[in-house]
């Protein structure tokens, strides 16, 4: 049982490893509190990524990710198993407003990411909580991750002054057919867990306690396939909707100088100095056309991503491995991987595309069925950069027209700014900006 | 048909390693990707014609001519659908519909076919259509030149019959695709023409080897056929909310099972 007066000291025997190493990779990418001192278990999992698929048996609802430090948790984290996008209108008409409600969600965090027991009311009212998860909650892996939109800025001219520079309402790409339903927004939760039933929990919890200036506009669920422990021992990307392993060529997530110069936002990047910690988060709902795909021949599969299916091997090194590096300057024709293959338009791998690294980390989403009977799946995409002009925007531009295009539609989504961390027990979400935003006001 | 099941592994490496049989198929295949670009281009040449009537009808404030040309000019268009989309561009500016554009049918760059379904049939009106119009015009002779001056891939041609079946499966037995003027049976016929006119150009070269596979389609394309007749009114068909519940069963599996047979067509020809 745990114990209410202290639940951060009551479940270290039960942490699982990751746990360990999460705690001790956010604390090396900028000194978040590490709750477990247990370093010998690090290296042995030095290599969790954010694009490994979850190991099969590994998770356990102890599972805890540090909520505090330089930067919000989940976005360098590995993924676990669940993931929720939810998108929000912010009423705040005043900087005290928005302050309340940065507070707000800094509490919620602080309490479901650590767990302990729910307060218990008179039962004449309504329940603190939705009792879904029981009258302990367990941390479970959620990471919550706040992020703001451009709106958020550009509907007050108290904030206005403050907008990160690259920040600005989603435009569409020429593939896209988007759906105003399901974009923008003023806010977007990331809610990632171990079980789809703490991100619901987590989601209706701060429904229930931010209303007062919340106001859900849309959300995506999705997960990440939990696979069976490589036979290499090596770690395996998880694989996506149309079957191919998804982020093998993904930034190392757990190499905190890779992650300072491609995800976060730091002094050389011109941004106002609140920003500093930050990282730009673009989210697009891609729908995959499943039914499509699976009479789409196998070769002309691969081709598309340039990719091996089986193993996710690079093309011109098909009996490689996932993480081997395609060879695209002996291949300047691209007769072993296309030039308008995925992966090579993404990434030509020269210097130039060097500049516009971006770190993924999507959900595969499944809801129900279209007005035409067929399955309505596909990638809850999520990209974290440090410049999303250079970023997601130059990647998308170099991907419009790509053959994959024939099997994929995104319809919604959004640019929105992930706020730089809670950093002790004493600070709460966007601090720093309010606190920018009172002194210009003065 | 599933010739995959039985020899799956050997099908496969010889798709994937190209080589002779390739080359042999793409031989064979001259015949019919020659005749099958006389089709499209006098598919074209239709097309051009009737949307200078249809835009002319436009600009000439005629609604009801305008709405009586709608269905029967986009015919010729629905059949040559996977060449037309070989152009993104074109394919968007003639074809694309309300929901590629977030704002829907008050985005002012919504246009095209649909733009002005929508002013004649919601606002049973041409006002502010003429310069759409002027630009449908241009886009379709557009496409008949940059068709013209094409050179046809085979794999693209073969696979334009199940790409067509895609198409309907995907969003337009929904009735989504004309869904201000419910026309779309007219579409379907155009659908289901190109993608029969594809596979009767191929049959010579698969008559022998897949005869099976070749009676299920023609089953399924008359299954089409027989429910298509069901609704014909003059020249054209009924309104799509008219076909039962039934009926539209029937069609979606057809198509659903015509999709699934003809995305093997291309392997079959040794297409990679
Ligand atoms: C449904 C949509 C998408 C699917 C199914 C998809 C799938 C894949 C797959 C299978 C790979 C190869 C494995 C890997 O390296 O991760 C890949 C790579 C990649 N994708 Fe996507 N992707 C999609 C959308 C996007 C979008 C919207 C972007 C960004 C604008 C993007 C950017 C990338 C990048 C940067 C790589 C790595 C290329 C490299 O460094 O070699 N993808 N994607």
């Amino acid at each position: 049982m745990l114990d209410p007066t202290d639940p951060i000291d009551s479940v270290p025997n039960a942490l699982g490893r990751r746990y360990l190493l999460k705690g001790l990779g956010a604390a090396a990418l900028g000194g978040a509190l590490v709750v477990d001192g247990t370093s010998a278990a690090a290296t042995e999992i030095a290599h969790r990524s954010v694009a490994d698929a979850p190991i099969d048996g590994t998770a356990s609802p102890n599972d805890r990710v540090p909520y505090l430090g330089v930067h919000q948790a989940g976005v360098v984290n590995p993924r676990p198993a669940n993931g929720m996008l939810a998108s929000f209108s912010v009423r705040a008409e005043t900087l005290d407003a928005l302050e309340d409600l940065f507070k707000t969600l800094t509490m919620r965090i602080a309490f479901l990411t650590v767990g302990g027991p729910e307060p218990q009311l008179d039962p004449k009212l309504p329940p603190a909580d939705s009792g879904l998860l029981g009258p302990i909650i367990r941390p479970d892996n959620l990471t919550i991750t706040v992020s703001v939109g451009a709106s958020l800025f550009d509907e007050r001219p108290w904030l206005a002054p403050l907008k990160p520079k690259h920040l600005l309402r989603m435009t569409g790409f020429p593939n896209d057919a988007l759906d105003a339903a399901l974009c923008h927004g003023d806010l977007s939760i990331q809610i990632c867990a171990n079980t789809q039933d703490t991100t619901i929990h987590a989601l209706r919890d701060i429904i229930k306690t931010a209303s007062r200036q919340l106001v859900l506009r849309w959300k995506q669920e999705g997960n990440v396939p939990v696979v069976a422990p490589g036979l290499d021992g090596r770690p395996e990307s998880a694989r996506n909707f149309l079957g191919f392993r998804d982020g093998s060529a993904n930034p190392d997530s757990s190499d905190a100088t890779a992650m300072e110069s491609i995800v976060w936002v730091g002094k050389e990047d011109g941004e106002p100095a609140w920003a500093l910690g930050g990282s730009y988060q673009a989210v697009r709902i891609i729908r995959n056309f499943v039914e499509r795909w699976d009479r789409t021949p196998f070769g002309e599969q691969e081709r598309i991503f340039g990719r091996t299916k089986i193993s996710g091997a690079p093309l011109d090194m098909p009996d490689g491995h996932e993480s081997d590096v395609p060879d695209y300057a002996a291949d300047p024709e691209g007769k072993k991987t296309p030039l308008d293959a995925h992966i090579r338009l993404a990434n030509a791998r020269d210097s130039a595309a060097a500049r516009n690294l971006i770190l993924r980390r999507p959900f595969n989403y499944s809801n129900g069925v279209t007005k035409s009977g067929q399955l309505d799946q596909g990638l809850l995409f999520i990209a974290y950069q440090a410049n999303l002009e250079s970023g997601f925007i130059a990647v998308q531009n170099k991907l419009n027209h790509e053959p994959l295009e024939e099997y994929i539609k995104p319809i919604g989504g959004g640019y929105f700014y992930t706020l730089p961390g809670i950093r002790d027990a004493g600070d709460h979400l966007g601090s720093a900006l309010v606190t920018a935003a009172r002194g210009a006001s003065r | 048909m599933r010739f995959h099941g039985l020899c799956g592994a050997a099908a496969l490496t010889l798709a994937l390693s190209s080589g002779a049989f390739a080359q042999q198929a793409n031989l064979d295949l001259v015949e019919p990707v020659a005749e099958y670009k006389l089709y499209v281009s006098e598919q074209v040449s239709k097309l051009v014609m009737d949307t200078t009537a249809f835009t002319a009808a436009v600009k000439a404030g005629d609604v009801a001519k305008a709405k009586a040309l709608f269905a029967p000019t986009r015919l010729s268009y629905e059949a040559i659908e996977p060449i037309a989309e070989l152009f993104s561009d074109l394919d968007a500016a003639i074809d694309s519909r309300a929901d590629d554009y977030e704002n829907g049918e008050a985005n002012p760059e919504f246009p095209g076919f649909h733009r002005i379904e929508y002013g004649l049939w919601e606002k049973n009106s041409t006002d502010g259509l003429a310069p759409v119009a002027d630009k449908l015009l241009a886009d379709v002779k557009e496409l008949d030149s940059r068709i013209a001056a094409l050179t046809f891939p085979p794999e693209k041609v073969v696979g334009g019959a199940a790409v067509l079946m895609e198409e309907v499966a995907a969003t337009k037995i929904s009735g989504e695709e004309d869904r201000y003027s419910h026309t779309d049976l007219w579409d379907f016929r155009g659908n289901f023409d190109g993608a029969r006119k594809i596979v009767d150009l191929v049959r010579p070269l698969i008559a022998k080897k897949e005869a099976k596979f070749l009676k299920t389609v023609d089953a399924n394309f008359a299954q089409v056929d027989g429910i298509l007749s069901k609704y014909k009114k003059g020249d054209g068909y009924v309104t799509y909310d008219k076909l039962t519940e039934a009926d539209r069963k029937v069609l979606a599996t057809a198509v659903n099972t015509l999709a699934e047979d003809l995305s093997t067509l291309r392997g079959k020809l040794g297409l990679d």
